[in-house]
């Protein structure tokens, strides 16, 4: 079972070795909790029930002069752990950045693609200044994930991540899979007619703007769409993800859990899905 | 007199559980060579305790499920809110409520350098919202 989507930004090995970390942790990602050592990381899964956790960088070097870990980081930290899964991500106003996510992949081994268009200020559907990173990803065949919907960021503007300027990308990329990161929040029916609609569209829940896991969950998977959607036409389109640190990995998969979905299901959300996009199942 | 503090760490590796400490503070009056006076031992997270009971993994049990009674998981809490402080949303009033129940100081006279304490007494750094790297405190102060 796999966490498709966290952040290793509390890492306190890795902040010990790169402290800069921990600034662009509280100041750019905004977030503010204690580094814990990886072993906490490791038990946070355990609790959960979980294998394997998907890390994800953000480049945001031209907008904040920063990357919120490093491609090299990710893969350094992939080193320290078998369970982790690590992504890499490109800055997509840095000319030839295509050749990054190259080097990502084939020489740091990283698998997949992350992009918050939101924190990097751009629209996904500008296809004229994203084709080489797209045409790159797909003939990599690695999965890109968005940063979709709503930021905790100050300063950053959610009109880039809305869900809807995937749909360009997805035509235009039929080889492309592409994961809609937090339901897309607000925009969850906008996330799933895309879903419903492209093959090559995914979902993931790691989604928690108010109340608790269990609540907010329960609200946008059995309330904006009902669980009958998921569970019949779904299934297959969804990745759990818990946006860890921002929230426990362990309330996210048990908010998952207690909304009344079948065995089957969860295992398709918890484990096959992911691995599907990660080209380690059919 | 001697004032001696030291900060401690104890990885918990659950989501709420005891974890038994008593030794660790023994270790910390010893080397203060502290003969006769008080170790204060205190949390240093809001949820999260510091108890004493006897040592009894039925009692640990007891202990977690009967707060959990006291202070339940739901809906109705104002702390489930976005806190900037930390960059997300809070949900877990449940564990500073656990935290105030069972308090997050505990102190013991010294006499001859040795706690005074009963034969069944344990003090056990109590986590509610786990696992997670946590620190206490531990004062020794005395002759």
């Amino acid at each position: 079972m796999i966490d498709f989507h966290t952040h290793p930004l509390l890492v306190r090995e890795m902040i010990k070795k790169h402290p800069d970390l921990k600034r662009i942790a509280q100041d750019i990602f905004y977030i503010r909790n204690n580094p814990q050592p990886l072993e906490t990381f490791h038990l946070e899964l355990d609790v959960s029930g979980l294998e394997r956790a998907v890390i994800l960088p953000i480049d945001a070097y031209t907008t904040k002069q920063c990357r919120i870990y490093s491609n090299e980081q990710i893969a350094e930290l992939c080193k320290m752990s078998n369970r982790l899964v690590g992504f890499a991500s490109v800055d997509p106003h840095k000319k030839n950045a295509e050749e990054d996510l190259e080097f990502a992949v084939k020489k740091l081994k990283l698998r997949g693609l992350k992009l918050d268009p939101s924190l990097q200020e751009f629209y996904p559907n500008d296809l004229k200044f994203m084709t080489p990173i797209y045409s790159k990803a797909q003939a990599l065949g690695i999965p890109l994930i968005f940063h979709s919907g709503m930021s905790w960021e100050p300063k950053v503007k959610a009109k880039y991540s809305q869900p809807l300027l995937l749909e360009d990308v997805a035509f235009e990329f039929p080889e492309l899979k592409i994961v809609i990161a937090h339901f897309g929040w607000p925009w969850v029916l906008d996330s799933v007619m895309l879903a419903l609609k492209y093959p090559n569209i995914y979902i993931d829940t790691s989604c928690l703007y108010f109340d608790n896991p269990k609540d907010f969950l329960g609200f946008v998977m059995t309330k904006q769409v009902p669980l009958s959607l998921i569970e019949k036409s779904l299934r297959h389109k969804i990745v759990f993800g818990s946006n860890y640190p921002r929230v426990e990995i362990k309330n996210m998969a048990g908010a998952m859990r207690s909304l009344g979905l079948s065995e089957q299901c969860l295992n398709l959300i918890f484990s096959e899905n992911a691995k599907k996009l990660l080209g380690e199942a059919k | 007199m001697k004032i001696k503090l030291e900060k401690l760490e104890v990885q918990t590796r659950k989501d709420q559980e005891l974890v038994d400490i008593t030794s660790q503070v023994e270790a910390v009056v010893k080397k203060s060579k502290v003969k006769n006076g008080v170790v204060n031992i205190l949390t240093m997270h809001t949820s999260s305790g510091i108890l004493v009971t006897e040592g009894l993994p039925c009692l640990e049990t007891d202990i977690i499920n009967n707060l959990s009674t006291l202070a339940p998981e739901g809906s109705g809490y104002f702390h489930n809110r976005y806190l900037d402080i930390d960059g997300r949303v809070a949900f877990n009033a449940p564990a500073h409520l656990k935290s105030i129940i069972s308090g997050y100081f505990a102190f013991f006279p010294i006499e001859n350098g040795k706690l005074i304490k009963g034969s069944r007494q344990r003090i056990y750094f109590a986590e509610f919202d786990g696992p997670l790297a946590r620190n206490y405190c531990v004062q020794v102060m005395g002759e």
